[in-house]
């Protein structure tokens, strides 16, 4: 295609062809194959264009009408999860009232059981067979601690990854063998790792747990706001208060 | 057009087109949610879902406005499928893992089906047309954009000081350079496709 057959398309949309010439050009179009491809091209993309830039405003003010609308819509949604029915206040202050007189102990200071929540481990992924990591996770997870200790002491042997060391500590932690937990969970927190504030909150749990409040307290307090476990933070602080 | 053989649901794309906020708020009340639930269940979230509500919204308008779309099913099962299938590509875009999604349409009704793929071909073609404008030259791109956003080609002449002949000459060959810059890419497609 050149020149000439853009000026011919554009003047016979523009209906400026006389009647003559535009039979011609129809009759051609019906001729060739080449030109009316690219006559339907040229037609479309004039359309596309119109469309395009004639509606502009318009599409503007139904894409800022339509995110107002959606933000409505997406509040909505929310509110409503956390939507909560007065009768449902009632009966959840009842349950809680219940458990209090059933399970008030009568001790002021937290107590480490209440903060105990060993995550899951996840080692082995699918396909690996090391037996020793999934001897050692599966140990674990069924909170058979004093069988996970040997195993990650040979794993550790090979990997040394913070992983591992924290689940280790948290395990030592467990069976009360202070020292060891208070040792690894001091090397994570002055590293860079991930379980740098997991461990910094195990710190405090293993001072907890020996009754040392005060040392517990200093160290919730050096964890950073945005740690993940904040709310558990935040309520043992509450607590030691 | 034949008014008469249109789906009663047409008038949800009607007003699409006439940005009717009562009709918009009809649309996120009866049809988003079951998008937002499906999209929640396969990998994504709210804010995700309503991405792709407003992106399928805005195709819609589009196409409505280029007076393209002419619905013959029902606009819930219509607008649920095309959000769906927007989702799935938009997954297999950001995956590593080539998950494979098969495109093979799964709704029951034939005309569904067709209704979707009209829309997604449109929604390609302008995506394609937009793409090749951004390749046009400064000057182009700024006659075109008056050429259909003035009255006249006589006040685009004006604008821009030059003759009337000029501009109109210049108009059809911009659009002369899209029209062969899309042939080149048709003639490509086809080609790789064989």
């Amino acid at each position: 295609m050149n020149e000439e057959h853009f000026l011919e398309f554009d003047e016979y949309l523009q209906g400026e062809m006389n009647a003559g010439d535009k039979l011609a050009f129809e009759q051609r179009l019906k001729e060739e194959p080449e030109l009316e491809m690219a006559f339907e091209t040229y037609r479309e993309l004039r359309q596309h264009l119109e469309n395009k830039f004639g509606h502009a405003d318009e599409r503007k003010a139904f894409k800022e009408n339509l995110k107002k609308i959606s933000k409505e819509h997406h509040k909505k949604h929310k509110s409503k999860v956390i939507k909560f029915k007065p009768w449902y206040y009632a009966a959840a202050a009842s349950v809680a009232v219940l458990f209090g007189l059933l399970f008030f102990n009568y001790n002021q200071d937290p107590v480490f059981e209440d903060y105990n929540h060993p995550e899951q481990a996840f080692f082995t992924e699918r396909g690996t067979v090391d037996t020793t990591l999934k001897q050692a996770e599966t140990a674990y997870n069924a909170r058979k601690y004093s069988e996970a200790i040997p195993l990650f002491e040979t794993i550790l042997k090979t990997d040394r990854s913070a992983e591992i060391q924290y689940f280790y500590g948290v395990s030592l932690l467990e069976v009360n063998r202070f020292t060891d937990a208070e040792a690894i969970f001091n090397a994570l927190k002055s590293g860079n790792s991930i379980y740098k504030n997991k461990a910094i909150w195990s710190l405090a749990l293993s001072k907890l747990k020996q009754k040392d409040y005060k040392s517990c307290k200093e160290l919730l307090l050096t964890i950073p706001e945005d740690y993940e476990g904040n709310d558990q933070v935040d309520a043992l602080l509450d607590e030691l208060d | 057009m034949n008014r008469i053989s249109h789906h009663p649901d047409q008038v949800y794309i009607d007003g699409l087109a006439n940005n009717d906020s009562e009709v918009i708020h009809a649309i996120y009340k009866k049809f988003v949610p079951k998008v937002v639930g499906y999209i929640k269940n396969n990998s994504g979230d709210e804010d995700k879902a309503q991405d792709v509500v407003q992106e399928v919204l805005i195709l819609l308008f589009d196409q409505a406005k280029a007076k393209k779309l002419q619905l013959t099913c029902p606009f819930d099962a219509y607008f649920f499928l095309l959000c769906k299938r927007k989702w799935l590509n938009e997954l297999k875009k950001y995956s590593n893992k080539g998950v494979t999604i098969d495109k093979e349409l799964t709704s029951i009704d034939g005309s569904v089906d067709e209704m979707v793929l009209q829309s997604e071909h449109f929604d390609e073609k302008q995506q394609l047309y937009d793409m090749m404008f951004q390749k046009l030259g400064e000057k182009c791109q700024e006659l075109l954009k008056l050429s259909f956003t003035l009255p006249s080609m006589e006040e685009v002449a004006e604008k821009l000081m030059v003759t009337y002949g000029y501009v109109r000459k210049k108009k059809s060959l911009c659009i002369g350079q899209l029209t062969q810059w899309i042939q080149e890419n048709n003639r490509f497609k086809s080609i790789k496709n064989t």
